[in-house]
Order: structure tokens, then sequence, then C-alpha cells
């Protein structure tokens, strides 16, 4: 039964302290971004002279080097929910254990990443919490001891600021790629504590019958991003091969997802993900703010599209109004010239 | 079951997201210079939830929750085929966040004695993606999310799902009732015939419910909604160079200089 809305009061509010870090992982793979917000997570509780408490969940989770993992990335204590009923993810567990610990050991903050698993189930923890839940947030600070998370509103037209002045815990899931991943100092030092499972596998309410995860595309980890939209119509293939060239990933638009021409983990924008390389090159995009927004944070940009009035010129350092057809092979082989010249920045 | 399935789905009359402008000197958003349309992923959910209904049987309930101008959203939904429409409307729920929308929702859905509960992945005005997880949550029912497609066993009294997953896909079988929440473009929603269409701007009247009517009053609105907009504004466009050039010699030197 959900707990009813009543406002917590300002007692209930300073009851609770902690940064709280969900370390996502699949069958001993971590998502990316728990790292990226372990690191995040260190700064604010940092700040608030808290402790940075990291969550896994997961079977044989004590075999693997996860916890010592989120140690060496800044974790004070690692709580590990370890049963089989948290392998493979599902929903309805994860949220129950989640929501007992949550009520039980009453943190000031949670942080998720906001991939599919983490938008998946962060509300069935902040419903029964009455947590304020703060999705997709690309901004996250502290002023005047209070907590405030920026995301973006309309399409990424607006940055909306949410706060939770009268809730706790407050939670938030993050996009992967918003914020950086330091290097691990394997010198530091924390616990690790295995909590209780208050879920049994008669009380579920879903069952995987099937689950095929390939080698996952990190395009959020790339140097350089080769990105291609509707303006290709499909033909990737100059694409890859400028991507193989420079050591980079190829990426895409919604649009071109939603076409079948290239797989979601490549996708690149308000409902992807967000990059930041130290070059992104825009290939037949026409430069929606949707897609902007997973892009702008590249060092440098260069456009190629045919159609001179396309927006992504506007947020672009370099461009060119041209067909990719003629351009490409072009630009390849000028490149490859280039590049063999001087092996030593083809990374 | 024989009498097939309760289907509810859930849509949300957004302002078309080509239309919104932000005012440059107040960084305020006119929501009211946009056309007031349905949230583009919600096309895909009343797609699925009336093939659901036409595999197993059953009916197909629109249901939304704003002012009495969403009866629009809810007469697109029957104009392509729902059976009939409920819409939650009471001053009582302005400024809810997504926990009392989820909640309004949720108790409707019950309400309505729902096995099914259809959503879009998200919405284009707020993205939260939060209410179809959020209405399982308050109803402890199962959930599906980010779903490219549907298999029923009314026999068994279950859905099952494929759903997206990072890096590849997985199949989930949920008891019901369950709610989904379609992902955007799996599918391709029906267009509404001329007679249904005009059957539902002439002949048709959704239901009204208010706060009290669900039991909710005091659960719902500003006051009780644990996050709140602290402001908003105009996202900055990060400056770049903006320069074109004609040669793609010069676009070669531009990368070899970045690499």
């Amino acid at each position: 039964m959900a707990a009813g809305a009543n406002a917590d009061t300002a007692a209930e509010v300073d009851a609770h302290s902690d940064v709280w870090v969900f370390v996502e992982q699949h069958d001993g793979e971590v998502a990316k971004v728990a790292w990226e917000l372990l690191a995040k997570g260190r700064e604010l509780a940092d700040q608030k002279d808290e402790d940075l408490v990291a969550l896994v969940m997961g079977e044989d989770i004590r075999e693997t080097d996860i916890p010592q993992q989120a140690i060496a990335r800044g974790a004070d204590r690692v709580l590990v929910a370890d049963d089989p009923i948290f392998e493979p993810y599902r929903a309805d567990p994860y949220g129950e254990q989640f929501r007992h610990l949550v009520e039980q050991r009453k943190p000031d903050i949670a942080l998720i990443g906001g991939t599919h698993t983490g938008r998946d189930f962060a509300g069935r923890v902040a419903v029964p919490t009455h947590a304020g839940l703060t999705a997709d947030t690309t901004e996250l600070e502290i002023t005047d001891e209070r907590y405030e998370m920026r995301r973006p509103a309309f399409g990424g037209d607006a940055l909306a600021t949410i706060i939770c002045p009268n809730h706790r815990p407050q939670m938030s899931t993050v996009r992967p790629g918003v914020f950086d991943t330091p290097e691990p100092d394997e010198s530091r030092e924390g616990e690790v504590e295995d909590v209780e499972t208050v879920v049994g596998e008669d009380e579920t309410l879903t069952e995987v019958l099937e689950r095929e995860v390939g080698d996952v595309a990190d395009i959020t980890d790339a140097e350089v991003v080769v990105a291609g939209g509707m303006g290709l119509e499909g033909d990737f293939d100059p694409l890859w091969e400028l991507a193989d060239l420079l050591g980079g990933e190829v990426a895409a638009t919604r649009e071109a997802v939603e076409e079948g021409w290239i797989e979601p983990a490549r996708q690149v924008g308000q409902t992807g993900k967000t990059v930041r390389p130290k070059l992104y090159i825009a290939v037949g995009i026409s430069g929606a703010i949707q897609h902007v927004e997973g892009m702008d944070d590249s060092e440098t940009v260069i456009a190629i599209n045919n159609d001179g009035n396309a927006p992504i010129f506007e947020n672009a350092d370099y461009g060119i109004v041209a067909d990719y057809a003629e351009v490409l092979p072009e630009l390849i082989e000028l490149l490859r010239e280039r590049l063999d010249d001087t092996p030593e920045v083809s990374a | 079951m024989t009498d097939g399935w309760n289907i509810v789905v859930c849509v949300k009359q957004v302002p078309d997201a080509a239309e919104v402008s932000i005012d440059p000197d107040t960084g305020i958003l006119n929501r009211a210079d946009a056309e007031a349309v349905m949230n583009a992923p919600d096309y895909n959910a009343v797609e699925a939830a009336l093939e659901v209904r036409d595999e197993v049987g059953g009916t197909v309930t629109a249901l939304t929750m704003g002012p009495a101008s969403a009866h629009e959203v809810l007469r697109g939904a029957v104009a392509m085929g729902a059976d009939d429409a409920v819409l939650l409307t009471d001053r009582a729920f302005g400024g809810s966040d997504t926990w009392p929308t989820s909640l309004a929702l949720a108790r409707a859905a019950e309400e309505l004695d729902a096995d099914v509960v259809f959503g879009g992945e998200e919405t284009t005005d707020s993205s939260t993606g939060q209410v179809p997880p959020g209405i399982a949550a308050h109803n402890d029912w199962a959930q599906l999310t980010y779903v490219e497609d549907l298999e029923p066993r009314p026999d068994e009294d279950q859905l099952v799902a494929k759903r997206d997953v990072e890096g590849g896909y997985e199949r989930v079988a949920a008891d019901l009732p369950v709610v989904v929440a379609m992902e955007f473009g799996e599918n391709q929603p029906r267009t509404a015939g001329l007679h249904r269409k005009i059957y539902a701007e002439t002949d048709f009247e959704p239901v009204e419910w208010s706060a009290a009517d669900i039991d909710v009053e005091d659960e719902v609105g500003l006051a009780v909604s644990p996050t709140q907009v602290g402001g908003m504004a105009t996202a900055e466009p990060v400056p770049r160079e903006q320069e074109k050039v004609d040669d793609v010699e010069e676009i070669a030197d531009q990368i070899a200089e970045v690499l």
C-alpha cells in the first residue's frame, strides 16, 4: 500500500542524510553511468559532510569486484542486496528492495542512472516513499544547503530547476554521459555490508522469459563521434568507414534509429544518450533541438548537410553545404593521406 | 476469461512541441501560443490498446486528466476506435507533479476495473516517463516499459512483452493487471475512419470524474506534489564558430587539427 500524501514535517526532512547512488549492473557488467554518479555523488557528499553510499543488487555480487570498485570510485559504504531474485533485473523486486532500504536508512538523496532500467524502477521507489523524483537531471548542485536539479523541458528549449523542499528522500534519474568519470583510486577504503532480502519469488509479478543482449556500443565514451540523420537515407556505410579511420564511434538521430538504420544504443539526443567527444561530425542531420541537446558538450562540431538553412549549422563550428555522398569519400581519402603522414595522431 | 479485457489507455493533451515559444525577456514558456494536440507517443499506446482488444476482446477506455478542453484528446482516441472515455477534471488536480498525477490515474484505472493500462513512453512536454511506472507502483501492479511488441495470453491472465533494453531486448511475462508504456514509434497508429470521427465529434460525450469521485481530493495538487519547479530558464546555446566552408579540404584540415 502506498504511503499517504501528507506532507513530511521539517523534522522528517532533517532526519534524512547521506547521498545514495544506485550501481546498475547486469551479469556483473556495471553500467558506466553508475561510476559517473559516484563521482558526482562524492562531490555532493563532501559538500554536505555526509557519507556516499553505493547500492548494488544482483546475484553473487560478492564474487565480483563491483563492491571494491564502488569504493575505489568514491563510496564510503556499499550495500549489497545479493539474491537470485535480482538477476535478471525486474522492476518489482528491485523497487520493493530499494523501497525497504530507503525507508529503513533514510537517505537525503538517491541518484539512479537514466537508463531504461533506472527509469523503469525509480518510480516504484519514489511512489511508496513519497519521494520527489526528478527525471533526466543534467545539472545537479547544492545551493543554500538545498539540492537543485536542472533538467531539460519542452524538447530541450527550456531548462527547468526542480526542487524538493518538503519531502525526503529526493530522487533523480541522471542521463548517462552528463558527469565525468575520474580514474578509480584503489587505495580508498570503505565498508561493504550485505543487506537482508525482503522480497520473495512468490510475490513477484513478472518473469523474464528471454534476454538477448549483445556487446553494447558505448558512444558516451568516444573521442570522435560520426553521427548520421535522415539525410543519409539509410546509407551509413561511409560513416562507419570515417569513424573507423578516426578511431571513433558511429551515432545517429532518433529518426534514423526509428527507421531501423542503426541500433538504439547509438542514439544521441534527448531520448538517447549525451555524448561529449573532442570531435562530433554531424552528417545529414538537420539539427533538431532534441538532437542538439545530446551533442552540445562536444568540443568541436563539424556539419555536413546539403540544406544550407539546416539549424545544425548554427550549432556547428565548421560546416559544409554539400551532398554527403560526394563529401564523405573525398574527406575519407584526404584524411587517410594525412593520417598516414602523421600516424602518431591517429590514436 | 471469455469476455475479454478491460483495457484503459492514458492519453495527454500537450502543447504542440514545434510551436511552444519562450518569451526572450522573461524566459517563460508561451504555452498558449501552441495548439493543443495528443502527445505523440500516446498514438502508439492507443494503437497497441486497440490491437490487444482486437485479439482478446473486451473494451478500450481512454483516460486523461486535464481541463475541460482535454475532451479533444479523448475524442481523438474514440475516433481511432476506443469504446469509451473518462476525463478526470477538477481544480484540485492543478499543479500536480507525477506523484499525484499517477495516483489519480491509478485510482481511475482501479475504478474501471482495468486488466491492462496503456500509456506512451513519455510526454513531449515533460518527458519524465514516470507516470506509467507510477500508476503501477500506486496500485502495486506489474509494469512493462519500453515495450516494442505484445503477446496477450488471456488463458493465463498474462501479457508478454518484448521490451527494449540497453544493447538488446528481453521478453517479460507479467501477471494482470499490468501497466504498459509503449515505446514511441513501435507501431503504426491507425487513422480514424470518417464515420467514427463524426461520432466522436458530435455524438460522443466523455464521462467526467472529479477528485472526490475517485476519492483523492486530499492527495492531489501542488501542495502534495513532492517536486516543485523552482525556475525555468531558456537553454543557452553553446557558442560555436558557425563557419561555413566551400572546400572539403578545409573540413579535413579542421578534423586533422582537432585530432
